[in-house]
């Protein structure tokens, strides 16, 4: 019969298939382990089964990346005719045109600097381009310590300040900072411009919120985005916008895990030259529960009775401020930048602060000037009260008087920014170029008159970045930086030939 | 810098389960700035052999235990594991250390391991050494009931999240809140 003949083939395949099994090394045991597991339990060995089949399924599946591929794979011949293809472009834009004869008009110092400077073309000017505001350029005792801590110290201690880079001076002059502010610490960096965009990065990060002014300086643009943050923009120096801005982000974010928050705004803004309203942001970042970075690299020094910048100049209490950071470069005449605050804050930096960690630290004589400046404005008050004289005096020859510009500066700021009326920018309808182009005529009348001012240079915007991107438009305006080392009638006079240069430039243009 | 990114990234709140969306560019250029120093390690020397050291090491403690039975030794060796594990690899998101900038903070380990490769021999093996330990355990109890179900609930914990399917997955009960960033 076919069906018994079948089943004794079956019978002896079994048969055949088991002695091959015992014959197996270990098979003993494994037939041991599944007597024992089994245990009239047919759904647990089912599960056990399943589990060890699933087991052997993932270790024989082949490795595959879960990543989109971003790229197309070219052959070599592809890639050779690509390669063939290519011409690069040039590293930097060419020049505009405008770029160009602002390069060959562009004013030579020969020797120091100085409220008098003398071109390359030979001519003495009156110097009003530089940050030089209290003279200590031409201060001999200055000069005569920092020639001394140079032969003592050389020039740079060539490492960074957490290896071998720190020297007692160092620590002296963030002593000395911390004093003069009234802080409970400093830290002190080697470059101003890099203190700000450090110190972000080294305590907001990724996923923390920052509100910061409209018109905040490029240095802190930098830090914010080297810090991956959020960041929600508010008006320029507008508390209400502000309070708005503070609002939405505590809305939003009720629900979420905390974050770290932080205001950012500068004391006197670099590029309108106003002052920020301390007591109503300090206000607003206690409510809101925000802790606020306040960039003073154009106030310290310059505002305030000792020139320990706006928390003294509108009455607040130095502790208020989480972050205050500060320029040595400047009016103090010695260099590099400071964050002053709480002992925490000053530590984290330390370690966490990139400009402080890989750079190397500030020359000794720069640090030893910047104290000794200090030192001068603690003891010497007085010496502030010449600028702020010939301030005003600047300021009553040009912007009541002026019928084409104003000055959007505090009148508290030496330096001056002199921004065309806008009746004047409407009436005239001049584009943003037109009014460069328009401010770079009156720079130059001034120089032929022996006057030296700029304009202001906003740094470069970031690539492809549109007014909308950023959502604000640096207005154009004439830099004029007022100093004591002139004296009142000069100062007058300067101010004289400044109006007149405008005066000239836009009727002339008119015609 | 980049609010401008934000929509893409937000989450729809009502769902309990959801898909981690890709990074952005920016993520992406800093997740390759440095090497994640966080989830390379299961590649190194000795990775593999010290979750073997570690269970013998609980076994140990265990058994020394006095008033513990051979079963509830074994299960606790087991759920201790699959519990630390759980923690280790599929709880706990982002780098504990500062590095690249925060770029993993949406990705638990599991997850940053062989930057999301699937089916790679890390991830083969710790996916078998909780099967293994499961195996050996339920062997150990003398396959009774309750301690079988305690074992392979914990087993089926650290395994369903380590599956390919359940890459960038979040269930709303299980994942801890999803964060927003």
């Amino acid at each position: 019969m076919d069906l018994q003949y079948a089943q004794s083939w079956l019978d002896d395949i079994l048969n055949e298939v088991s002695l091959q099994f015992q014959k197996v090394p270990g098979s003993a045991i494994f037939l041991r382990y599944v007597k024992s597991s089994y245990q009239n339990d047919p759904v647990r060995s089912a599960v056990e089964f399943f589990l060890v089949v699933f087991a052997i399924f993932y270790l024989l599946s082949p490795k595959y990346s879960t990543q989109k591929k971003s790229y197309v794979t070219l052959s070599d011949e592809e890639i050779d005719e690509l390669v063939e293809d290519w011409t690069p472009e040039p590293l930097v834009a060419p020049q505009t045109p405008f770029e160009e004869t602002e390069n060959e008009k562009r004013p030579v110092i020969v020797g120091p600097t100085g409220p008098k400077s003398r071109l390359s073309n030979g001519r003495t000017v009156t110097n009003l381009a530089s940050y030089n505001f209290y003279n200590l350029v031409t201060n001999e005792t200055l000069k005569e310590k920092a020639i001394q801590v140079l032969r003592n110290y050389g020039v740079g201690p060539c490492s960074p300040p957490g290896f071998y880079g720190t020297q007692d001076v160092h620590i002296k002059t963030e002593g000395d900072i911390a004093a003069h502010l009234g802080a409970s610490a400093c830290i002190m960096y080697a470059q101003a411009f890099s203190t700000i965009s450090s110190v972000i990065p080294a305590f907001s990060k990724r996923g923390d919120i920052i509100v910061a002014d409209r018109a905040v300086n490029y240095a802190i643009r930098k830090g914010i985005q080297i810090s991956r943050s959020t960041v929600r923009w508010y008006d320029h120096n507008d508390v209400e916008d502000m309070e708005r801005v503070l609002e939405k982000v505590v809305r939003e974010q009720r629900k979420k895990p905390l974050t770290r928050r932080f205001i950012v705004t500068e004391g006197l803004f670099e590029n309108v030259g106003d002052m920020v309203d301390l007591p109503k942001i300090i206000e607003l970042k206690l409510k809101y529960k925000f802790r606020l970075i306040l960039d003073e690299t154009w106030s310290y020094g310059v505002l305030g009775r000792t020139g320990r910048g706006i928390t003294e100049h509108q009455n607040v209490d130095v502790a208020e401020v989480d972050m205050i950071i500060g320029s040595l470069a400047g009016p103090l005449c010695g260099g590099g930048g400071f964050c002053a605050g709480s002992d925490e804050i000053v530590e984290h930096q330390r370690i966490s602060a990139a400009a402080y960690t890989f750079s190397a630290a500030l020359p000794a004589m720069l640090a030893t000037t910047a104290s000794e400046v200090i030192s001068m404005l603690q003891t010497n008050p007085e010496m502030l009260t010449p600028l702020r004289d010939n301030i005003k005096a600047m300021w009553t020859q040009l912007d009541p008087r002026s019928d084409w510009v104003y000055c959007t500066s505090s009148p508290d700021n030496p330096i001056m920014l002199l921004a065309l009326k806008p009746e004047l920018i409407l009436s005239r309808k001049l584009s943003i170029a037109d009014q460069e182009q328009l401010l770079q005529d009156v720079v130059d009348e001034c120089l032929t008159n022996g006057v030296l001012i700029t304009r202001v240079k906003s740094m470069p915007r970031p690539v492809n970045a549109t007014t909308k991107d950023i959502g604000w438009e640096l207005q154009p305006a004439l830099k004029v930086c007022v100093t004591c080392g002139l004296t009142r009638k000069e100062i007058e006079k300067a101010g004289i030939t400044i109006r007149h240069a405008v005066t000239k430039v836009v009727t002339k243009r008119r015609s | 810098m980049n609010d401008g990114k934000k929509s893409s990234r937000r989450r729809r709140s009502s769902s309990l389960l959801y898909q981690e969306p890709p990074e952005s560019m920016e993520h992406m250029s800093d997740q390759s700035a440095l090497p994640n120093l966080n989830a390379n390690w299961v590649n190194a020397k000795g990775a593999w052999a010290i979750h073997v050291v570690c269970i013998i090491g609980l076994k140990i403690l265990f058994d020394i235990i006095p008033g513990v039975s051979q079963e509830t030794s074994w299960t606790l060796v087991n759920i201790t594991y699959m519990f630390a594990s759980y923690l280790m690899f599929h709880w706990v998101r982002g780098v504990p250390f500062e590095f690249n900038a925060g770029a993993y903070d949406n990705l638990n380990m599991w997850e940053q391991i062989d930057n999301g490769d699937q089916y790679t021999p890390a991830k083969k093996f710790l996916l078998s050494v909780p099967i293994v330990l499961f195996l050996l355990s339920t062997h150990y109890t003398h396959y009774d009931l309750t301690y079988f179900t305690i074992n392979f609930l914990a087993v089926l914990a650290v395994v369903i999240p380590k599956l390919p399917f359940s890459h960038r997955m979040r269930v709303g009960l299980f994942s801890g809140d999803p964060e927003d960033r």
